[in-house]
């Protein structure tokens, strides 16, 4: 009898220690997603670890309601803990994706493990009370807490997340956790009034856990981080394209299909050229055709004009415009551009659409990906452009994405070339984008293209209408001989392979 | 899922007996057409044209067109026989008048350069070849190759060079399109009665790689591999094209997700309430008027049409059923097996289809990838259509060989060809179809084009009736057809 209650001490001591650890590290993956996903780690960590001290303290105060046989409580919470603790990740980085209120799901992951874990020390001091003397029941319940505590915060950073990683951390604990659980429910069969039932449950919720450690890579295509080099914060594959979304420290990246599309501390170089110089020269502003671009950031531009009545956003990848509509994150990059009610979302293929569509617009912003290959190169041709002319006016003003005139600078002169034969005047201009380098734009109308400024905003990060700047070129961004692009001979896209063939 | 398709050759071969119904009832035109392929519709045109408008065609099958078919499926429109038309040379002023009439040329620019809608045309890439276990960007053979292969190439690509310019002391081209137009002159009625690859042999071509090139070439227009073909007709296929109606597109093709069968719908026209389908004509009387017989298959009754003239534009193996008279031993049918094929969008990969993949020494003659002119962002599954010509000196086994083949041996022979490129090609396949054409093309094998068969053949019978055919210019292209027609329309009003 006194060797048995001597080894239940220490085995519920023991399950202490755990507790601890696992508490702990929960509380840290909790901490480090947020920081990841959302960004600002000292205020993500600083709320985290309140919120969960505080649930601690909620748990306490709980655990004075509970009843019945303790010992089988101590258990299911013991399984309740390892299993919210352990798929917290995974429902994290899987909510992150399709969730618009990602931030309110952590925090109660966090209050509810942070609950749980407060309910165990005094369920476990009210078990072993009878047992253990009160002096040295509160010095070892604490010492054993405390000492797990440092433990996790030691292991986490330096072991944990460079071998396992944060998804297939929290899972690991909750497997111990729910370990301890199965070996009470065996050891203590005699202590408990449902033993049965209480094993069902842990092996149970031990298989769902070993499921999940197992497919964990599959499930949030883990490995893709090694490809960036930066953590991958989303990544979804389209019928188009792959869609990867990183982030590092405060910046973003887009990816599509490995291409880089934007990095969100540069972007507003690469999206007030695009946008301002047309909206500034057009005479009318009313209705505005943006042609890809299903990232919302020139729409976020063009909606910083009140007059423009509405803008028709046609972007071939439904996935993609999804995600930059309803993503927390991503709306704030945005401004929420893409739910604003001026803003109409096609999902349809620009060519097709340009082709049957029979309505005209002011300003038609064309923000393609580059012309890397034979479909792509279709969207930069003659014939494109000949369709397009249908959809304009005498005084509407066109501007395209045109690469870089640096590193290709005989694609960069081809599609300005192209536009020209179809639009009377263009001109080519450029600025720095850090993450891209040299970038290019060329803009048509059919009129002179910078004689005039309609109106400016005040508020720009980058442009200041200073259109003749960012219009001259250095002889090394300027050729000579270039052909026209056209359908049968998809010469931009041979241009574009050459050249930036040298670069990568 | 597998399916089988053909021309209706069951209805076709009931002309060996002739056992139909005595007729019920009698329709009276001026002129009337047996016929509904390209040569068919190209003298109703004629007709039409210069208000001659008492006509009807009579067509075995259920649409006109003839080798100019095609299908469909969900995904795409696809040919069932011919599916291009390279631009025409600029002394063929009558298909330039046709192709502006069908609004895909469009007028000339401001240097009298010919503005084409280049939506009817291909894209790059347009052709590409798997050779040497990769995909090269042109069809004739490249990586790798010998410097003497090369120095032969160059020498073949040279000769054919001038031969394409060479004219004779009438100023007729050596080499015309339509055939017609060529010149007489001895040295190629020589060339004319003899095998290519004799006359390739004679000049020292021995490369395996421009054999091949050649031998590849032959079978796309021919049917038939250099070891069949006369050698007029081999250079005739490099030589006949002058390219110089446009210095900007100079060799490109005209082509259209169905193929050729778009071209028969700028006819239609010209047939509207005009055309008779599902009707096999087999016996035509001549006396004061003409009297034909023809079994209506819809109704399953006799009909006799009697026509001022009628104009024959079947081949002449029909011709040889219909009138007991005229004998078509001389004329070689080549059969075809088109096979299209729908796969899984992820079919091959990065990988971007050219709209003609050859693999270099197959069977057969590679596939065109039927979504080729598509402007949007491909997505969805890719259809593709497969080519393969039976090329024998016995084109009636071959035939008969081919009629008795089931879908899995099919299956079976397709596959094993597209594997030599794409060896997982099963995996991402969702259907196929196999269109089996009996009698595809006259093979212009020695003596076929300039011979005495094929002047006989053509020789109208007591001003009344009148042949116009493909074959009997001895190449099966749409050029040749369209020119039969309107010539022989041209001679009989």
């Amino acid at each position: 009898m006194d060797k048995k209650r001597i080894s239940l001490e220490l085995l519920l001591l023991f399950s202490v220690f755990v507790i601890a650890t696992c508490g702990l590290i929960y509380e840290l993956v909790a901490g480090a997603l947020a920081s990841y996903l959302l960004g600002d780690s000292v205020k993500q960590f600083s709320f985290i670890i309140g919120v969960y001290l505080f649930s601690m303290g909620v748990g306490s105060y709980l655990a004075k309601f509970v009843k019945g046989n303790l010992i089988d409580k101590f258990i299911e919470i013991e399984i309740l803990v390892g299993i919210i603790g352990g798929i917290s990740s995974v429902v994290l980085f899987v909510l992150f994706n399709t969730l618009a209120h990602f931030e309110s799901v952590l925090y109660l992951f966090v209050f509810f493990t942070g609950c749980l874990v407060g309910v165990e020390i005094p369920l476990l001091m009210n078990i072993l009370k009878d047992r253990v003397k009160f002096k040295d029941l509160v010095s070892n319940v604490f010492a054993f807490d405390y000492i797990g505590a440092l433990l996790a915060s030691i292991l986490f950073p330096l072991v944990l997340i460079p071998k396992l990683g944060i998804v297939k951390t929290p899972l690991f604990f909750g497997l111990i956790n729910i370990s301890i659980a199965i070996f009470l429910c065996f050891y203590l069969k005699k202590e408990l009034s449902k033993p049965i039932s209480l094993r069902i449950k842990s092996i149970a919720a031990f298989a769902l856990l070993v499921g999940l450690f197992i497919f964990s890579d599959a499930i949030l295509s883990y490995s893709e981080e090694k490809l960036y080099g930066e953590n991958v914060v989303y990544t979804k594959s389209s019928p188009y394209q792959r869609i990867v979304l990183t982030r590092n420290n405060h910046e973003f990246r887009l990816y599509l299909n490995n291409n880089l599309q934007f990095s969100s501390t540069d972007e507003y170089r690469y999206h007030e050229a695009l946008v301002h110089p047309a909206m500034s020269m057009a005479k009318n502003i009313d209705n505005i055709l943006v042609l890809g671009g299903g990232d919302g950031f020139a729409v976020r531009e063009i909606l910083k004009y009140k007059e423009v009545k509405k803008i028709s956003l046609v972007d071939l990848d439904g996935e993609m415009t999804h995600f930059f509509k309803t993503n927390e994150t991503m709306r704030r990059l945005n401004q929420s551009s893409l739910s604003n009610p001026k803003v109409e979302v096609i999902n349809k293929d620009a060519y097709i659409w340009v082709k049957d569509s029979k309505k005209k617009f002011d300003v038609v912003i064309i923000d393609f990906p580059d012309p890397s290959n034979y479909s792509l190169g279709k969207l930069y041709s003659l014939q494109f452009y000949k369709e397009l002319e249908r959809l304009t006016k005498p005084e509407t003003k066109i501007v395209v994405q045109t690469t870089s005139p640096y590193f290709a600078p005989k694609s960069f002169w081809c599609i300005e070339k192209t536009m020209n034969q179809i639009f009377p005047f263009t001109a080519a201009y450029h600025t720095y984008v850090p993450s891209f380098g040299e970038w290019g734009f060329s803009m048509a109308s059919y009129e002179p293209v910078h004689n005039r400024i309609y109106r400016k905003l005040p508020n720009l990060k980058y442009y200041d209408y200073n259109f003749s700047q960012l219009s001259y070129f250095n002889k090394d961004m300027k050729v000579k001989e270039v052909e026209v692009n056209r359908l049968d001979n998809q010469i931009l896209v041979r241009y574009f392979d050459e050249e930036w063939g040298k670069v990568q | 899922m597998l399916r089988i398709t053909g021309t209706n050759h069951i209805l076709g071969h009931k002309l060996w007996a002739k056992d139909f119904p005595q007729f019920s009832e009698v329709i009276h035109t001026k002129y009337l057409i047996v016929g509904g392929g390209i040569s068919g519709l190209s003298a109703c045109r004629f007709f039409s044209q210069n208000n001659e408008n008492d006509y009807l065609v009579l067509e075995m099958e259920n649409h006109a067109g003839g080798n100019s078919s095609n299908g469909q499926n969900r995904f795409s429109k696809f040919p069932l026989g011919a599916h291009y038309l390279p631009l025409p040379n600029k002394e063929n002023i009558e298909i330039i008048d046709f192709l502006e009439e069908c609004k895909i040329y469009l007028g000339t620019d401001e240097h009298g350069e010919p503005v084409l809608d280049e939506y009817q045309m291909t894209f790059p890439q347009q052709e590409r070849l798997f050779f040497k276990n990769s995909w090269q960007n042109d069809i004739v053979p490249q990586k790798g190759i010998s410097v003497d292969t090369q120095k032969e190439l160059d020498r073949f690509f040279k000769m054919m060079d001038s031969f394409r310019l060479k004219k004779d002391a009438l100023g007729k081209y050596w080499f015309a399109i339509p055939v017609h137009d060529s010149s007489r002159e001895d040295e190629l009625l020589r060339l004319e009665k003899m095998l290519f690859k004799d006359w390739l042999k004679e000049h020292h071509f021995q490369s395996e790689e421009l054999l091949w090139l050649l031998d590849y070439s032959c079978k796309d227009d021919y049917g038939l591999g250099i070891e069949f073909v006369s050698a007029w007709a081999g250079i005739h296929y490099f030589a006949g094209r002058k390219n110089n109606w446009s210095k900007r597109y100079k060799d490109q093709v005209f082509t259209w997700p169905e193929g050729n069968a778009r071209l028969v719908q700028h006819f239609s026209k010209y047939t509207k309430g005009k055309l008779l389908p599902k009707n096999l004509v087999f016996d035509i009387k001549i006396g004061e008027t003409v009297e034909v017989l023809s079994f209506d298959n819809v109704e399953k009754k006799t009909k006799k049409i009697i026509a001022e003239k009628v104009l024959c534009t079947v081949p002449q193996f029909v011709n040889e059923r219909i009138f007991n008279h005229k004998k078509a031993s001389s004329f070689n049918y080549v059969p075809w097996l088109l096979t299209t094929i729908i796969l899984r969008n992820e079919f091959g990969g990065d990988e971007e289809l050219a709209w003609d993949n050859v693999i270099y020494g197959s069977d057969g003659l590679g596939y065109i990838y039927d979504q080729h002119q598509n402007v949007n962002q491909i997505m969805g599954e890719k259809v593709i259509t497969y080519y393969k010509s039976f090329s024998t000196n016995d084109c009636r086994k071959a035939r008969k060989k081919l009629y008795r083949m089931k879908e899995d041996e099919l299956k079976a022979s397709v596959l094993e060809d597209l594997k030599k490129a794409h060896p997982l090609i099963e995996d991402f396949i969702l259907e196929m179809q196999f269109h089996k054409i009996g009698h595809a093309m006259i093979a212009p094998v020695p003596d076929q084009i300039f011979g005495e068969a094929a002047q006989t053949a053509k020789e109208p019978i007591d001003g009344k009736v009148f042949f116009a055919h493909s074959d009997l210019s001895g190449i099966s292209i749409f050029e040749e057809a369209f020119y039969q027609g309107r010539r022989t329309a041209e001679q009989m009003i």
